[in-house]
């Protein structure tokens, strides 16, 4: 018995470390995605063949999260090129550690899809991105939107995201509630425009109605912070960055003087248990009158529920709106820019792959398909002669009234993830009560040395 | 042929080493490959000024310089009392509620013993993230259970924000870690408590030990092995507190903590400079704050 015992407890251990060598042999045997050189003669036969065959990882950007949506086009791509896609969705909550731990574990994708502040201001200079100048002529440069373009590029020139799509960020108010409150005379339907005092006004009327928190300056994490920092910086018209993008400058009488209004208006929480997705949650189940983290894709379908375009959970009417400014001066929405880039995983059969996909998605006559799945607005008017246009009425109406006001891209300031954290750990710290000037001072020093030290 | 029984005593004794370690063999790869080799280039890596993924920036040795700044780092130095809070109010209370409730139950009927092991097991093997995403529900700023209980009773005008008022917050996440603790706690003290010796029990109560006396005197010191895993494990879990800080607060409202801000520093600062180096260098230091509380606790429990 005892024989039987010792023998079946070595055959485990055998076979376990038969398991752990298995899969040394195994990654011993692939050729690290980060080498230049070429595969080893006998593995090939085993080995998927890099150019027939890539890895995109896409974060959640508008329609783009949805697979069913993407798989269409997908397919077409497949079908028309015969490259097979292997698609991995990411969360934006976890997705930069599963980025970061691929890289250091050399197993990068081929392509990826975000905005410049990763692709450009971290993964680009940091040397991952492959540069993609070589995919934009002079005509693709005449149709490119050259805001987006520039946000694309490093400041070396190097282009590390082909830009697909963007959308200017606005807010959005619960137009029933509003009526309700008797406070309709505050929004203009037409322009979709208003003025600080009407926007003190609308949040003023529906406080006096429901009581409670009508909107909350969100501050729980950095998910969905355009919203409050378009929200800060429109109310008294001022940056958030300098000119060049290299310092932060929140700094400001018209960040502190913007915090301070917000800070004593009833109905007006800076609610440290919300991030923009919360936000968006509960403006849609109608706790919130308003919301700051909106946009084109969540009007479409809000909260991503599927109940119907410009509603709440409750039937509620949602009306988008610009952010408020001072009377005589136009709003900056904060500027949403999302595309393609290649990782440089030292494989030029899978680097030309990547670039064949990107190609396919950002400039071709697919483009059009591309942009529409996102919900958002394509960054070119032409591609390859064909013309880019919504066919989405909402989205016409909401490109003509929006975009207009859409902002510069400030996101690839240096220090951008610290700063973001320290934008929201400032929100919550005027929230507990600090006092406002000393507390901006502080975070914009805090941010500025995260900018210094990237 | 005097020294054969000895020959044949060491020879055994050696099989049977050898044996002993073939079997240990498999563990001691995964634990040299999973904690000792990644624990030393951690304290490598705690002395340079690496970058996680970084192409363009070589890492470069700065000796002690992050160990330095980290007493300068007012984020860390918040998050060390954090830890620290969580560990002193966590590892006591775990402990002493844990033992109330085995001396409570563990002479119950199969049947009861059970179903409240079973009781108390379940938020052990639920998974952190849905007790963190219930218990989140219910910490609601507007249409959480609690702000609805404790209005509905009157108790409150307002509704109470428990994860973005700092006032509360942390406290919200030690009562969650508290509820998903106790479980093993509760089933080894069970399990202790039956194993005590009955006789030195019945000869205590023969010579007129009260039941406080025969709990202290007798059952206690028996249970002192139990009780030192118990809060060596319980101390090491509180000072590693991070999946509630990141899915509750994400650090905010004062309750950072240094596994959490380790975790920041690491993955979503990829873009400062040293920030690899600077996290490891904390991780080092929350390696030695551990194990100087746990060879205290080692320690003490020896003396007992």
């Amino acid at each position: 018995m005892k024989k039987l015992l010792a023998v079946l407890l070595a055959m485990t251990m055998v076979l376990g470390l038969a398991a752990c060598g298995g899969n040394n042999s195994q990654t011993t045997d692939t050729p690290p995605a980060s080498t230049d050189a070429p595969a080893p003669a006998e593995t090939p036969a085993e080995a998927p063949s890099g150019a027939d065959s890539i890895t995109v990882w896409v974060y959640p950007v508008g329609g783009w999260g949805d697979e069913a949506k993407v798989k269409p086009l997908i397919d077409k791509f497949t079908a028309d090129t015969g490259i097979s896609v292997n698609m991995e969705w990411l969360a934006y909550a976890d997705g930069d550690d599963k980025v970061n731990s691929a890289l250091t574990g050399g197993n990068a994708p081929d392509v990826i899809m975000e905005g410049p502040e990763r692709l450009v201001a971290n993964w680009g200079v940091n040397g991952h991105m492959v540069d993609l100048r070589d995919m934009i002529d002079d005509e693709d440069r005449s149709e490119i939107l050259p805001a987006a373009l520039e946000a694309g590029t490093a400041a070396d020139g190097s282009v590390y995201l082909y830009p697909m799509f963007n959308v200017a960020h606005c807010m959005a108010v619960n137009y029933t509630a509003v009526k309700e409150a008797g406070a309709e005379a505050n929004i203009d339907l037409e322009t979709r425009t208003w003025t600080v005092d009407q926007f003190d006004a609308t949040v003023k009327a529906l406080y006096d109605k429901f009581g409670g928190t009508v909107a909350a300056v969100y501050c729980a994490g950095q998910g969905g912070d355009q919203g409050t920092r378009e929200l800060i910086r429109n109310r008294y018209g001022t940056k958030l960055t300098n000119a060049d993008h290299t310092a932060y400058t929140w700094n400001s009488p018209e960040v502190i003087n913007a915090l301070t209004d917000l800070k004593n208006m009833d109905g007006i929480a800076f609610d440290a248990s919300l991030q923009g997705g919360d936000e968006i949650a509960k403006f849609y189940q109608g706790v919130l009158k308003m919301a700051f983290c909106w946009n084109a894709a969540q009007q479409l379908d809000p909260n991503s529920a599927g109940t119907g375009e410009g509603k709440t959970l409750t039937g509620d009417e949602i009306v988008y709106m610009t952010f408020p400014t001072q009377p005589g001066k136009d709003p900056e929405e904060g500027s949403g820019v999302w595309g393609l880039g290649a990782f440089d995983t030292g494989d030029a059969g899978r680097i030309e792959a990547a670039k064949t996909f990107i190609k396919y998605m950002c400039d071709s006559e697919n483009c059009s398909q591309a942009g529409d799945i996102s919900n958002f607005f394509s960054c070119r008017s032409k591609a390859e002669g064909v013309e880019i246009k919504s066919s989405n009425p909402l989205l016409v109406e909401y490109y003509g009234k929006m975009m207009p006001y859409m902002g510069e891209y400030y996101q690839i300031t240096k220090g951008w993830a610290g700063a973001r954290t320290e934008w929201w750990n400032m929100l919550q710290r005027v929230g507990a009560g600090d006092d406002i000037a000393e507390t901006v001072a502080k975070y914009e020093a805090n941010a500025n040395a995260a900018a210094a030290a990237g | 042929m005097a020294n054969s029984p000895n020959k044949i005593s060491r020879a055994l004794q050696r099989r049977e080493n050898v044996a002993g370690y073939l079997f240990m063999l498999p563990s001691l790869i995964f634990f040299v490959g999973f904690v000792v080799v990644p624990m030393i280039i951690c304290i490598g890596y705690g002395f340079t000024d690496a970058n996680m993924n970084s192409k363009t920036a070589a890492t470069t040795f700065v000796g002690l310089k992050n160990f330095i700044d980290l007493w300068q780092d007012e984020t860390f130095l918040l998050a060390l009392k954090n830890t620290f809070l969580i560990v002193v109010v966590s590892v006591p209370t775990v402990c002493l509620f844990s033992l109330w409730v085995s001396s409570a139950i563990y002479h119950l009927k199969s049947a009861a013993l059970s179903a409240f092991r079973i009781i108390f097991y379940l938020p052990v093997i639920t998974g952190s993230v849905a007790v963190t995403v219930v218990w989140k529900w219910m910490y609601d700023n507007y249409t959480g259970i609690l702000n609805y209980v404790l209005k509905g009773a009157g108790l409150i005008e307002q509704n109470i924000n428990f994860l973005g008022d700092e006032r509360f917050a942390l406290w919200c996440i030690i009562l969650i870690l508290f509820t998903t603790s106790v479980g093993q706690p509760i089933v080894l003290y069970v399990s202790a408590l039956g194993n005590v010796d009955q006789t030195l029990v019945e000869a205590a109560e023969v010579d007129g030990a009260t039941d406080i006396q025969v709990f202290w005197k007798v059952k206690w010191p028996q249970m002192m092995p139990t009780t030192l895993y118990i809060l060596v494990i319980t101390t090491i879990n509180s000072f590693q507190c991070f999946a509630l800080i990141q899915l509750l607060t994400q650090g905010g409202s004062g309750t950072n903590t240094v596994m959490y801000y380790i975790y920041y520093t690491a993955f979503k600062l990829t873009e400062q400079r040293g920030h690899f180096g600077y996290a490891n260098a904390m991780g080092v230091v929350l390696a030695i704050f551990i194990g100087i509380l746990s060879a205290i606790q080692f320690k003490l429990g020896k003396e007992k």
